[in-house]
């Protein structure tokens, strides 16, 4: 059995499992954000009607929200925190980070567990070896809030194997947003993805997170990473919580095996309407961008803030632009502070914003008119997501944020750091 | 269980925030209902009748895992959702509020708009009463077709969790 297929039945009770069978399971973690949190809490409340079983295993983020923008918003906040209240459940308020980063810095996340939620980048926690899931409202509110439990059909899955280097000013983001034109929006749709081979090995974490993140958007239902000595150091420096590490057989089988080799790459940005729509970055070099963001669930990391103060250092954004930076995390912004990245990148004319999700759906921040665009290291460039369904949604690295946000068009950032 | 009705028919890729904007998740499922798709077809949520099929393209309702969407395609009257293929989370969350979802590679070069659509959804059988022709579509896990014929998984909720 892969670690996937391990994981399940050992939470289902069950000695094996294959694919198609559908298993009840014990989860580990149920995550919430501040919308979909309200959705399930009214569902739970209104048509469950039955007790928290396990509420130290369920945590809201408020994410979208780092600040509510009007009376509705601040009475939708409030209800979540008496719910969280009246049911004992962790609650992350506003200025926390992104709903997974705050999971994962907060131990939610472990080794060989089952984690579901209802955002649906919650496969990104395969990134420490878990079986994670995002499940829908009714599944949450209906069988994990009152039992700690839900159905689950086993996935088939593929192995999906990175070879090769970068070429300096490419970077995992880059990666990870071609695999998701390689693989195709639906292109692995019910199905799980092993990320794995030389290239996934050799990244630490943070770049690891990047891969997972993809399943979603190529239809998959999750994907996970063998857990390695680093992902147990990382897993151990967060949380004293014991976990078991599970993974996969050696000769485990995979329903299908694809290779790819990231050597030659160029960086790459994905366009709107969809994330399939991924070219590499001479393709648009030139479109005008107004906006530019580091933030998003896949955004907003050390790394992305590190890359983007390398291009910044001694430069200044372009006139007209607005560049902002979201932290993921209340932890990255103190680590931006101590590496003085916070005073380098106020003074090249960028904006900090609270730790959150930033401009992921426009709640808050990020709405834009139709003649606008932003480039930014968000998951998602679908129309209408960021205010007028004719706004553009550019996806890059964060060092193809910077390098544009100075140009004031989407630019290379090879002319900046190569 | 059976739905007939005026066929609706729309691409391919169509995300959740297309079905229902995310400006709008926290209105009235019945308010929700006015505004479904109303970007790819302004005409849909103010013409559809009970019983209407909607039917798409490949990856329908990918994109965020809003339950919303399928609980308002459901309160516009849409009697079966038929598509080439549907995003897994759209797919869960159909039976799990109870809406009929069908998948059958090729029905959308088989209908258009406005052809009268018949959806036998047990045995997922679609007639196109309007050119006589017949489609079977896959194959449904039978937990799934207990869960809708149910209404969805709420009142199953228990049974589930006892296990399977």
């Amino acid at each position: 059995m892969n670690l996937v297929e391990k994981i399940l039945a050992r939470a289902s009770g069950r000695e094996k499992v294959a694919p198609g069978e559908v298993v009840v399971a014990n989860v580990d973690s149920l995550i919430l954000h501040d919308l979909s949190g309200y959705i399930t809490s009214r569902v739970f409340e209104k048509e469950v009607k039955r007790k928290m079983r396990y509420p130290e295993r369920v945590a809201m983020v408020f994410d979208h929200h780092f600040s509510p923008p009007n009376e509705e918003r601040a009475r939708i906040l409030e209800e979540n925190r008496a719910f969280a209240r009246r049911h004992g459940i962790h609650l992350f308020d506003c200025g926390s980070g992104n709903i997974h980063n705050v999971a994962v810095r907060n131990g939610f996340v472990r080794p060989g567990t089952i984690v579901v939620g209802s955002d649906s980048h919650t496969p990104v926690h395969g990134t420490l070896g878990c079986f994670a899931v995002g499940l829908g409202n009714n599944s949450n509110a209906g069988t994990v809030m009152p039992f700690g439990k839900a159905w689950f059909k086993v996935p088939e899955t593929i192995q999906v194997k990175i070879s090769g280097q970068n070429k300096p000013g490419v970077c995992a983001r880059d990666v990870a947003l071609w695999l998701t034109g390689q693989i195709g929006e639906g292109g692995v749709v019910y199905k799980a993805m092993q990320f794995t081979g030389p290239y996934i090995k050799e990244l630490e974490v943070w770049d690891r997170w990047l891969f997972p993140l993809i399943t979603i958007d190529v239809g998959g239902k999750c994907s996970f990473i063998e857990p390695d000595e680093k992902t147990v150091n990382f897993v151990k420096g967060i949380t004293d919580e014991p976990f078991e590490v599970i993974t996969s057989d050696p000769d485990c089988e995979f329903a299908d095996v694809w290779e790819y080799d990231a050597s030659g790459l160029e960086p790459q940005v994905a366009a709107s309407p969809t994330l399939g729509n991924v070219k590499p970055v001479g393709e648009f070099a030139g479109a005008p961008v107004q906006w530019a963001e580091l933030g998003g669930h896949g955004g907003g990391r050390l790394e992305d803030i590190r890359q983007a103060a390398y291009i910044l250092r001694g430069r200044k954004i372009a006139p007209g632009v607005k560049f902002n930076l979201v932290p993921s995390s209340r932890e990255v912004f103190t680590e931006a502070c101590r590496e003085g990245l916070v005073q380098l990148l106020h003074e090249a004319g960028c904006t900090w914003f609270p730790p959150s999700t930033g401009s992921n759906q426009a709640i808050n921040m990020g709405a834009m008119a139709e003649t606008e665009a932003m480039v930014s290291t968000h998951a998602r460039n679908f129309p209408g997501r960021n205010g007028s369904p004719k706004a553009m949604m550019y996806l890059g690295s964060a060092s193809t944020v910077a390098a544009s946000a100075v140009k004031g068009c989407i630019a290379d950032p090879r002319e900046f750091t190569v | 269980m059976n739905a007939r009705g005026k066929c609706w028919k729309f691409g391919d890729n169509i995300p959740t925030d297309q079905i229902v904007r995310s400006d709008r998740v926290l209105l009235s499922l019945e308010e929700m209902a006015k505004y479904v798709l109303e970007n790819l077809n302004p005409s849909f949520p103010r013409e559809v009748k009970k019983g209407d099929i909607l039917v798409a393209g490949k990856h329908f309702g990918q994109s965020s895992g809003r339950a919303v969407a399928p609980k308002a395609i459901k309160a516009t009257g849409v009697g079966a959702v038929v598509v080439e293929y549907a995003a897994r989370l759209f797919y869960r969350n159909c039976f799990e509020i109870g809406l009929p979802l069908l998948e059958c590679p090729g029905i959308t070069e088989n209908v258009s708009d406005g052809d009268i659509i018949n959806v036998d959804i047990t045995k997922g059988l679609i007639r196109n009463e309007t050119t006589g022709k017949e489609f079977q579509a896959k194959s449904v896990d039978p937990f799934l077709t207990e869960m809708l014929e149910a209404g969805g998984l709420i009142p199953l909720g228990e049974k589930i969790s006892e296990g399977i």
